[in-house]
């Protein structure tokens, strides 16, 4: 069997809260396996301990009970950051660095230097779109590409398997769309990734498996197709098709498929998103006019 | 589109180096980007109100006899350099920490593989470097002061004329008295003390629950430090001695432990007087210097590896 990429083996996690006897149980017995190269979902409501379980898995916190392993090795200890790019949610950088700064700075403390580090920089900077930002102080900075700064921060060391809070939180549909594909390349290039979102849509289209915490108790964890696939359901879509097909279909249906029944039968929209994105995005940026979010 | 990560990415290595506990890059990753944030922060401007405190009191000072206005100017500068050194020291420090664990910018530096005690060393030492420069900026105010008074005065005893001999004997004394060796002894001893109070602060920091608190205690340390030492003589003469339990004993066996003795480092005054300061006065107080800075960053990380972020 391959070392799972992450393991949280019956997590608890207890907030004591100052100067009154009660307590905040974040995380209950909590167990799960990332395997890898897996997108995994973590999801659910406000305050049901995704964040909190991920930074114990990242070593940030220190859990109440249980034991949380990267690669095999004990997520509490240092060396097993080496392998790891977090995102924090809402995350804020030193303000009054620049992006290549930025990026500059983090490719030090994972152990860049040189040339290599100015050609990651470069790479990242490119991947996140911010290019004509590099020069721009974090300060001001919108919040989406605060989030994108951030994405590039965490990938700076290659690193195997990718931690994100929140990675499309206030970020527009088209960058959002971006950090998706990003994403995406990232698990085509074998890295794990480990995320939350309350965009089920998208965690729909990306993730492998998900996991389901209500109140820091794990509620339901599965592969998602198994999770949401209705068996005995088919969709058909066409294009063109003239009523009388359709009511032939139906003809068809009725005198040799008896026990098939037409649920519904509607026009489909396009989605918002791609009308959003078509109507933003497909208009060309006028000139000298600068890119921004 | 899918955007493209470079080919150039290692495969996954099977075994990985072995992770260094105190990495001296990663830690001057750390100094440089504190250093960077403290000047951005235009903390320099402080220098401003230096230069301009000098300037005045010089021009004050000027009625004064010659002799005199060198020991006065002396007096101020080193006083001045001194207190805003130590200032400069506790606020610079004290929000380092609570800014990063705010803005979560903590979470992002942990994550990577940076041990708590290399982020506490990155952070004191970028401090250090910022507290280096600032004593040689003032340094450098005071010296280009003191020799414009030199040069200013030296022309006046000229102008009054009297034989080649004595002029040449009264300026060799004016030189002689401004510029005394002992002068590099207070910078060094005025920089080891802000080291010191900034490594007290960045302790403090590690739980105190507010910016503000962190300050409060530090100036309390500031004003106790420099009294401890004459509460312990105090005690120490014999007849007051007899009198005092072994409860005020403990007690101030205990202030004093916690407490830097922050009047060591005032050989200031001596030094102005231009009484040599003896080497090993000298290095036996930097000594207790780094030995306290120790103490505090040990202390710091064991109150920091535990914390909850
Ligand atoms: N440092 C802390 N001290 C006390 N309680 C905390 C602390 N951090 C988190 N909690 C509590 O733990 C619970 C889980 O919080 P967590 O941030 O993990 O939720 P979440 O699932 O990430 O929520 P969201 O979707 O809003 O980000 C909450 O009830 C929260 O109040
Ligand atoms: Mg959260």
């Amino acid at each position: 069997m391959t070392t799972p990429a992450i393991a949280i083996r019956n997590l608890s996690k207890v907030f004591p809260i100052p100067f009154k006897r009660e307590r905040v149980v974040a995380v209950h017995d909590l167990s799960l396996e990332v395997a890898p190269g897996q997108v995994y979902g973590l999801l659910g409501p406000n305050g049901s301990g995704k964040s909190t379980t991920m930074k114990i898995v990242l070593g940030l916190i220190s859990p109440s009970a249980g034991r949380t392993e990267i690669f095999g090795r004990n997520s509490q200890l240092v060396d097993s950051h080496e392998e790891v790019g977090f995102l924090p949610e809402n995350p804020y950088f030193y303000k009054y660095l620049t992006g290549f700064e930025t990026l500059k700075f983090y490719a030090r403390l994972c152990g860049l230097s040189g040339q290599a580090l100015r050609d990651k920089v470069g790479e990242l900077l490119k991947l996140v779109r911010l290019e004509d930002a590099r020069d721009r102080r974090l300060g001001g900075y919108s919040k989406g590409m605060l989030q994108r700064i951030g994405l590039a921060q965490a990938l700076i060391q290659n690193p195997r398997l990718l931690v994100l809070d929140e990675p499309t939180a206030g970020v527009d549909p088209r960058g959002s769309a971006e950090i998706r594909d990003l994403i995406v390349a990232c698990k085509e290039r074998g890295i794990t990734v480990l995320l939350c979102s309350h965009l089920l849509g998208q965690v729909q289209e990306i993730c492998d498996r998900i996991g389901i915490l209500d109140r820091g108790v794990l509620v339901r964890e599965g592969k998602l197709e198994d999770l949401i696939s209705i068996e005995d359901q088919t969709e058909m879509i066409f294009e063109n098709a003239p009523p009388a097909l359709l009511a032939e279909i139906g003809k068809l249906m009725a005198a040799s498929y008896p026990e098939a029944r037409l649920l519904e039968q509607k026009k489909p929209r396009t989605t918002l998103e791609r009308y959003f994105l078509e109507v933003t995005y497909a208009r060309p940026i006028p000139d000298g006019g600068s890119e921004s979010t | 589109m899918i955007p493209a990560i470079s080919e150039d990415a290692p495969a996954f290595p099977t075994a990985y180096p072995r992770h260094r506990f105190f990495s001296p890059a990663r830690v001057r990753a750390l100094a440089a980007n504190t250093f960077t944030e403290l000047v951005r922060l235009k903390i320099f401007y402080f220098l401003l109100i230096f230069a301009l405190l000098l300037i005045t009191s010089s021009a004050i000072l000027i009625q004064l006899s010659f002799q005199d206005q060198f020991q006065m100017l002396k007096d101020v500068s080193l006083g001045a350099m001194s207190i805003f050194t130590s200032l400069l020291a506790i606020l610079a420090t004290a929000g380092l920490l609570p800014k990063d664990i705010e803005d979560r910018t903590l979470y992002t530096v942990l994550a990577k593989p940076v041990s708590r005690l290399e982020y506490l060393v990155g952070k004191l030492l970028g401090v250090y470097l910022l507290l280096l420069v600032s004593v040689v900026l003032m340094g450098i105010l005071f010296f280009v002061m003191l020799s414009w008074r030199v040069h200013y005065v030296t022309s006046e005893i000229r102008a009054a004329g009297g034989s080649a001999e004595a002029t040449q004997q009264q300026i060799d004394l004016l030189r002689a008295t401004a510029y005394n060796p002992n002068l590099w002894s207070g910078g060094i001893l005025i920089y080891v003390k802000a080291c010191l109070l900034a490594s007290a602060t960045l302790f403090v920091s590690t739980f105190a629950s507010s910016t503000i608190f962190t300050i409060i205690i530090m100036v309390a340390v500031y004003f106790i430090g420099n009294m401890q030492a004459t509460a312990r003589d105090y005690w120490q003469v014999p007849s007051i001695a007899g009198q005092a339990g072994w409860l005020i004993k403990a007690f101030l066996a205990f202030v004093s432990l916690v407490f830097p003795d922050l009047q060591a480092f005032n050989l200031l005054d001596e030094i102005v007087v231009g009484t040599s300061v003896g080497f090993w006065l000298l290095w036996k107080t930097v000594g207790l210097g780094v030995l306290y800075s120790l103490i505090y960053l040990s202390a710091a990380f064991f109150v920091f590896s535990d914390k909850e972020l």
